[in-house]
């Protein structure tokens, strides 16, 4: 299958490299630079949705300033065309257009501040990006699951964990706790069978709603209607729709939360399914071989736990091109390093492992399968390619 | 693209912003400038003698505040600073895989199952708090089993980093039987840092009387540490001053470090668990597996259906060699993967193929065949199964 000149499955584009460059002393095998590099492609979420939300409050605060200044001047355009304007009159309304300007002044500042905090964290993250390299890549890929953690937790709306991880992790910049506070306000009504400020986020992202088709509103005044329905009393024009929509009530305000969610996503430029998932699901097929579901299955495969298995079955099995011998006794890989050694009776271990056997027992090798026991000068090496 | 691109490109775009700000700033002070001189004026005409004609004056304000243009001036700043917004957005989803779900398939992925993992993960790294917080919040019952097993060992390590072994000698003593047949020698590295303590402390007595008690049973010949324990006896006569001693190197830190590590991988041997955490090892491997699945996934997008069937992945996805827990047999002739009714061969020049390939090659074991990697000829009868 030819597909290696595509970046990650994107569109075809040349060949970007993102990441750092090899550096001249000692440079890592390139196969795990070239790794980092792809696998940093991945973390375009981390990078869009502070941003999402710094042009947010860009144009919030545009929207603020055009809409003071069109009052004040219009403000003057009505009294200039007034006709019984006394003195004191002008001097009021002038001296009120001016306070109304210095409250506007005290905003934009305001603003700015919010606006730096924000370019600030998206620096944060280009910073953070930037910084890893492969001699550190473990600690960084800790941070990683800790950022995916955080995601997953507020998509779910467990707050409280998510703003402790946080916290205790110190990565606070790195994760997006603050655009979550927006969603929270909107599911914890839901929650309490309020649509009312869902209905108002609609009208605060309109536009970007009706870009995207969305039906969310009508699903919320549909709910609406239903609670209406469930509240009302007198109106028998209604009572069909208490009989056969009001009892979809809870269903549907569960139903509500889910394409909320899924709304807020998009507009914030996350993916719609959690990142844990994503990266769990790729992970499990990655792993999966027929040998992970073996009763003898190492403890140290994540495969051989009940959990992981589970949620394994669905996926397919990985594939491999070459062989990858793992020896039973040092659960190393074999290779020209440490090559595989045959015994009489078949079985293979790494040279380590049988060197060391044979100097521990004077020269005897007992295969630890079957018993068969054996001397260290019956062993062949396999050629295995 | 570099990652200097995409900050040169944010950059451009705060200064866009700041611009944006600035020209904001001047225009609420041209406004107020005029409307403030208009105030004056109005003001400082309060003489009886010449009143003012405040709809001319007023008149006049509109006019100015009109040539000034205040909307297209904020307008045109905001414009160019949303051209700037939208290239870096642009840019990000060129330069990024702008959608990692293109590879995910839709489906159950059982969310109690993924909150235990969860749990567990925040157990085994010692943050209770935030185990017990996500099963709260998630309504999950609780799975005590592993929460009680971290907790112990979370309290044996935070001893040892005080340098504290009683409760990991106790752990040890109650395990010895199960840690004896994983072939542990826990037990005599404990006592001999435990040894090495009091005498740092230059206490030869109580040293002395902790060696007979405790070392001399690893002293006897059948135990594999008697020279070990012979070694930590020449310590004895340095006592009180043991890191200027020839035996420095047997007070390093890491020998604390090693040992705490030690516990850690078998305890949780004993407890059927990895060492890692198993979700941080998934994470890693779907780290450097996932741009494999994408370019895959978009190979594929075509062919949805086929995509969401398949039982094994078309291509390998190349992980590094601590995500290798089982031998795999490929054979180098079909590239098929070895298994029960196709086991791997060893053939007697030492090459190794499958027996289907084998069996091909010898025209169903009815005459002899040249190995296809060297010049050697083969029977069928000489080949045998190997088990990795
Ligand atoms: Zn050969």
């Amino acid at each position: 299958m030819e597909m290696d000149s595509l970046p990650n499955g994107t569109a075809a584009s040349p060949g970007p490299t993102l990441g750092p460059a090899p550096t001249a002393a000692g440079p890592p095998p390139s196969s795990k630079l070239s790794h980092l590099a792809n696998s940093l492609k991945l973390e375009h979420q981390f990078l869009r949705v502070p941003f999402e939300y710094y042009k947010k409050t860009i144009r919030a605060n545009h929207r603020v300033v055009e809409k003071e200044i069109s009052a004040v001047i219009n403000g003057v355009s009505e009294a200039a065309d007034k006709n019984d304007m006394s003195s004191d009159d002008a001097v009021n309304h002038l001296s009120s257009l001016v306070s109304r300007l210095q409250g506007l002044k005290r905003k934009l500042e305001e603003g700015s501040k919010t606006e730096h905090l924000q370019a600030q964290r998206c620096r944060a993250r280009l910073d953070h990006l930037e910084s890893a390299d492969v001699e550190s890549l473990s600690e960084w890929n800790n941070t990683r699951v800790n950022r995916i953690l955080v995601d997953y937790m507020l998509r779910m709306s467990y707050y409280d964990t998510a703003v402790k991880l946080a916290e205790s992790r110190n990565i606070q910049d790195l994760v997006d706790i603050d655009v979550f506070q927006e969603a929270k306000k909107v599911i914890e009504a839901l929650q309490n069978k309020d649509v009312g400020p869902a209905l108002a986020w609609c009208a605060e992202n309109k536009s970007r709603l009706k870009k995207s088709k969305s039906k969310f509103e009508f699903q919320l005044r549909l709910q609406e209607f239903i609670e209406l329905v469930r509240a009302e009393n007198n109106f028998i024009a209604i009572t069909y729709a208490r009989k056969y929509l009001a009892p979809w009530g809870t269903t549907h305000m569960k139903e509500l939360q889910r394409v909320f969610v899924t709304e807020f996503c998009k507009l914030y430029g996350m993916t719609l399914e959690p990142l844990l998932n994503i990266y769990l699901q790729a992970g499990l097929s990655a792993l999966k071989t027929p040998y992970c579901y073996d009763d003898d299955c190492t403890k140290e495969d994540p495969l051989s736990q009940e959990g992981f298995r589970k949620l394994a079955l669905p996926l397919p099995y990985s594939k491999q091109h070459h062989s990858k011998l793992v020896c039973y006794i040092t659960k190393e890989l074999m290779d020209t390093e440490n090559p595989p050694q045959v015994l009489p009776n078949g079985y293979v271990y790494s040279s380590k492992a049988l060197e060391e056997m044979a100097r521990k027992n004077d020269g005897k090798i007992t295969c630890p399968r079957t018993g068969f026991i054996c001397n260290y000068t019956d062993l062949v090496k396999a050629y295995i390619s | 693209m570099e990652l200097s691109t995409i900050k040169d490109a944010f950059e451009r775009v705060v200064k866009k912003q700041k611009l944006c700000f600035s020209k904001s700033q001047d225009v609420i002070y041209q406004v107020g400038c005029e409307i403030e001189q208009t105030l004056t004026e109005i003001l400082s005409a309060h003489d009886p003698t010449s009143p003012v004609d405040y709809r001319s004056v007023l008149a006049d304000l509109k006019v100015k505040l009109n040539g000034i243009g205040s909307i297209p001036q904020l307008e045109g700043s905001h414009k160019e600073l949303n051209v700037n917004l939208s290239k870096y957005t642009k840019l990000l989803e060129r330069s990024l895989n702008s959608d990692i779900s293109k590879a995910y398939r839709y489906v159950d992925f059982d969310h109690h199952i993924v909150t235990q993992m969860i749990a567990n993960h925040f157990y085994r790294e010692g943050s209770f708090n935030l185990g017990d917080g996500i099963i709260d919040e998630a309504g999950e019952p609780e799975s005590t089993i592993l929460k009680s097993q971290f907790m112990e060992l979370h309290q044996i390590v935070e001893a040892m980093k005080v340098k504290n072994l009683e409760p990991a000698l106790n752990w040890v003593s109650a395990n010895r039987e199960r840690l004896n047949q994983i072939g542990s020698n826990l037990e005599v590295k404990l006592h001999s840092l435990q040894f090495l303590e009091i005498l740092q402390k230059g206490n030869l007595a109580s040293a002395l009387q902790y060696a007979r008690t405790c070392l001399s049973p690893f002293a006897s010949p059948p135990s594999p540490h008697k020279d070990e324990v012979v070694k930590l006896m020449g310590c004895l006569i340095y006592a009180g001053r043991l890191d200027s001693s020839p035996y420095s190197e047997i007070t390093s830190p890491t020998h604390w470090e090693k040992s705490m590590e030690d516990l850690t991988r078998q305890f949780c041997s004993l407890l059927g668990q990895s060492y890692n955490s198993p979700l941080s090892m998934t994470m890693a491997a779907g780290f450097e597996g996932l741009p494999t699945l994408l370019k895959l996934a978009n190979v594929m997008a075509a062919r949805k259906q086929e995509w969401q069937a398949m039982k094994q992945l078309p291509v390998p996805v190349d992980l590094g060699k601590e995500f290798q827990f089982h031998s795999i047999f490929v054979c180098p002739v079909s590239r098929d993967q070895g298994s029960q009714e196709n086991p791997p061969m060893l053939m007697p020049c030492l090459h190794v193929l499958c027996k289907q390939s084998i069996l091909k090659l010898s025209k169903s074991s009815t005459r002899t065949f040249k190995c296809p990697y060297c010049p050697a000829e083969a029977s069928v009868a000489q080949c045998r199964q190997l088990y990795f």
